[in-house]
């Protein structure tokens, strides 16, 4: 009856083997639990933090389990267009970006896959006692779409042991005019550029510094009424002077890429005397350059004008939720979020690991933040960051952002071309072409913009 | 019984199981992508139609025409460049009297043997500046060479173009290398006796038996560059400054899945769809007007 079966090769026999025993695992798998709410997460640090609380929680609420997921940040965002373009299976909360968010809250409301946390943050006080610039890129016409995670205020990272050894007093430096005046001695350009020193870690390329720097002197790419604003007076001073920078006989930046190898090289042979700094940015530097431990100190970022904001913001996070979940489930997900986002010892152990301070301002009483930090030479790390936590501009959120940090990061680059090629280098020389350029950028962004018929229809 | 006859349904039973996959994974997605671009969607759940105008607007877009201009740049170095090396290294390594010639072939083709995405960080680091091997190399040997030298700012195609380089000349020297082992040796005697010259030799005897392969290979080149993602997406991170590395499936790639415009990505993925379907045909018609 079986004689065929003769006939099965080795090769054959391996498949049907293969194939019984995957079909007989896929099969046999346990179910997800019904009660198990998907947790996804991009940054490690925040799973390792979370961990022993979310531990705590399944102990005390059998009924609603958390399964925390860390996926590369990439690889969350499709899964979450999948999910709310396909119905995919997809996490009930979710940790994302602000480039993630913008994208996922265009279109018309009545499409957000994300659900509107605003009337829920005002009845529970939240809105008070979250430090008001955090909620701004979650927000969208007035709406707030996520519980924010950060601040990521901005300090001016320098070389203590090169600026002590100098005798430089950095008291002096209010402004970037000071920054680059009395930081100037430090600066080494002695024509073998393997040992050439720069002053500041910034470059034409790098368009997230740009925007810090756009937005610390009040420029940006959009008002509140989403509208474009890339051709702004004080956008076009700010891309000039960053042209300055670097460029020409009195240039004092250096292109030292954070989280590279080689940019790692060039801050530990002392050829970068300062960083731009978030919060965040100030555990990588701990974790991933243990050798300048007591040669560096925090300050407030120079201003543009005397008397001008001290900080800026870089990068940011927040707790999104599905819309589709049943109201009663995510009242149980709202109780988890609150658990998680203002507990004193997440707070305390997400700062030991990544240095990252929370926006809820009743946490910043917690005594970590003022622990002195040897590896900023014994400064209160914490504290510094909180006391410009106040102080970091609002930021607004639009389907069009990555486009809008292209066309004036090309402006800049183009600006930076025309520098050298017209031998230009000081800001009033260049401030016409940057808003020549600016202008050309506000065009350009405006035109696909007005392509979008969901824009036109806001509008 | 009917022994001998196959039955009508049998030849179909064994196609259903391709059929379907076929119908799910492709005939569909395919079919969906040309409905989507004629629609514009923005955010994950929002999609409304809007005709012709996602072509309309590419064909007006700057962004399309400097990936067009990119992917055609690379495709020519590619054709003009990396073939004419592979063409040579086969004819260099199928000496007989070549010692090691075993070795070199294996050491060449080496490189396509590591992943793309492995080739862009290693040229990222390679081509960076300051502490790249490339400029501390040439900095080195002649120390007027800037350390700072921008390769990945300001000549992104060339570092491209060398990078791809390094990968390909080997892969494609193998088809070189295979053809040329099927050129009769008697005709190249002959052709010699009658007093041809190497360079004759060559363009008389060997490329015509070759032609057929080359063909392949210009096919299968111009194919893979048109469709070039990967390498500039690891080298450069993305696009590159002013988009000097961005191609026409990385436009597509940005348009769909970081901007989220579903629509306007399909259309560019048709038009390109359309530019691979055109530069097929012509090419299976040069090669029969060839053969003829």
């Amino acid at each position: 009856m079986f004689e065929w079966l003769r006939n099965f090769s080795l090769g054959v026999w391996a498949i049907v083997v293969l194939a019984v025993v995957s079909s007989i695992f896929i099969f046999t798998r346990p179910e997800p639990s019904s009660n198990a709410h998907a947790f996804w997460l991009f940054a490690r640090p925040h799973l390792q933090a979370y961990e022993p609380l979310i531990a705590k929680w399944n102990g005390e609420q059998p009924e609603m389990q958390i399964k925390p997921l860390l996926l590369s940040l990439p690889a969350m965002e499709r899964r979450l267009f999948s999910g709310f373009m396909a119905g995919t299976p997809m996490a009930d909360l979710f940790e994302i970006t602000q480039i993630v968010t913008a994208r996922l809250i265009s279109g018309p409301v009545e499409d957000i896959g994300l659900r509107d946390l605003t009337d829920l943050l005002t009845s529970e006080g939240l809105s008070d006692t979250i430090n008001p610039p955090s909620f701004s890129p979650w927000m969208l016409r007035g709406r707030i779409y996520g519980l924010p995670h950060d601040v990521h205020p901005v300090l001016l990272a320098y070389r203590s042991d090169l600026v002590e050894e100098a005798g430089i007093d950095v008291t002096e430096i209010e402004t970037w005019e000071d920054f680059v005046r009395v930081m100037g001695p430090l600066k080494r350009l002695d024509g073998k550029s393997a040992e050439d020193r720069y002053l500041l870690n910034i470059w034409q390329t790098n368009t997230e510094v740009l925007q810090v720097l756009l937005l610390q002197a009040g420029g940006g790419f959009f008002d509140a009424n989403l509208r474009p604003v890339l051709d702004s007076e004080v956008n076009a001073m700010v891309i000039a002077t960053i042209a300055t920078w670097c460029t020409g006989p009195n240039r004092i930046a250096i292109d030292a890429p954070e989280l590279s190898a080689s940019g790692n090289a060039l801050k530990m042979r002392g050829q970068v005397v300062a960083t731009i700094m978030p919060d965040w940015l100030a555990g990588v530097w701990k974790n991933d350059m243990p050798g300048l431990s007591g040669k560096l100190k925090l300050m407030p970022l120079p201003a543009w004008t005397k008397g001008g904001r001290r900080t800026s913001v870089m990068g940011g996070t927040m707790l999104g939720f599905n819309r589709d979940v049943p109201d009663k489930v995510f009242k149980q997900q709202w109780e988890f979020a609150k658990f998680l986002y203002r507990s004193p010892e997440i707070a305390a152990e997400m700062f030991r690991r990544s240095t990252i301070i929370p926006p809820d301002r009743n946490l910043w009483k917690l005594p970590v933040f003022d622990e002195a930090d040897p590896y900023f030479s014994d400064q209160p790390v914490g504290r510094l960051f909180i006391e410009q936590a106040p102080n970091v501009p609002l930021r607004v959120s639009s389907p069009f952002f990555n486009a809008a940090i292209e066309h004036s990061g090309q402006a800049l680059l183009r600006l930076v071309e025309y520098a050298n090629a017209n031998d230009v280098h000081t800001i009033e020389g260049l401030l016409p072409k940057s808003r020549e350029l600016l202008d050309g950028a506000q065009q350009q962004l405006m035109r696909d913009m007005q392509r979008n018929v969901f824009m036109r229809e806001d509008e | 019984m009917n022994k001998g006859r196959t039955p009508a349904m049998t030849p179909w039973i064994f196609l259903i199981p391709f059929l379907l996959t076929f119908a799910v994974f492709t005939l569909y997605p395919l079919t969906q992508s040309f409905v989507l671009s004629f629609q514009q969607t923005f955010g994950p759940r929002s999609t409304v139609p809007v005709g012709f105008e996602n072509f309309r607007y590419l064909f007006t877009d700057p962004l399309f025409w400097i990936a067009l201009k990119n992917t055609v740049i690379f495709t020519l170095c590619s054709l003009f460049v990396q073939l004419p090396l592979s063409l040579g290294l086969a004819l260099l390594l199928n000496r007989p009297e070549l010692k090691g010639r075993s070795l070199f072939r294996l050491i060449f083709f080496a490189p396509s043997l590591v992943g793309l995405v492995f080739v862009g960080m290693i040229f990222s680091l390679i081509f960076e500046k300051r502490t790249g091997l490339l400029n501390v190399a040439l900095h080195a040997i002649a120390p007027a060479f800037p350390l700072e030298f921008p390769w990945l700012q300001n000549y992104v195609m060339p570092a491209l173009v060398i990078a791809a380089l390094w990968l390909y000349v080997g892969f494609n020297m193998i088809y070189f290398l295979a053809a040329l082992q099927t050129v009769p040796d008697e005709l190249v005697d002959a052709a010699g006796i009658d007093g041809a010259g190497p360079w004759d030799r060559f363009v008389h005897v060997t490329l015509p038996h070759i032609l057929p392969v080359a063909g392949f290979v210009v096919l299968l080149s111009i194919l893979g560059s048109l469709q070039l993602f990967e390498l500039p997406f690891v080298l450069l991170g993305g696009s590159g400054p002013e988009n000097r590395g961005l191609t026409l499936v990385m436009y597509l790639y940005n348009t769909g899945f970081v901007t989220g415009d579903l629509g306007y990505a399909s259309a560019i993925g048709w038009v390109l769809a359309l530019i691979l379907a055109g530069v097929t045909i012509g090419q299976r018609a040069l090669s029969r007007k060839g053969e003829e």
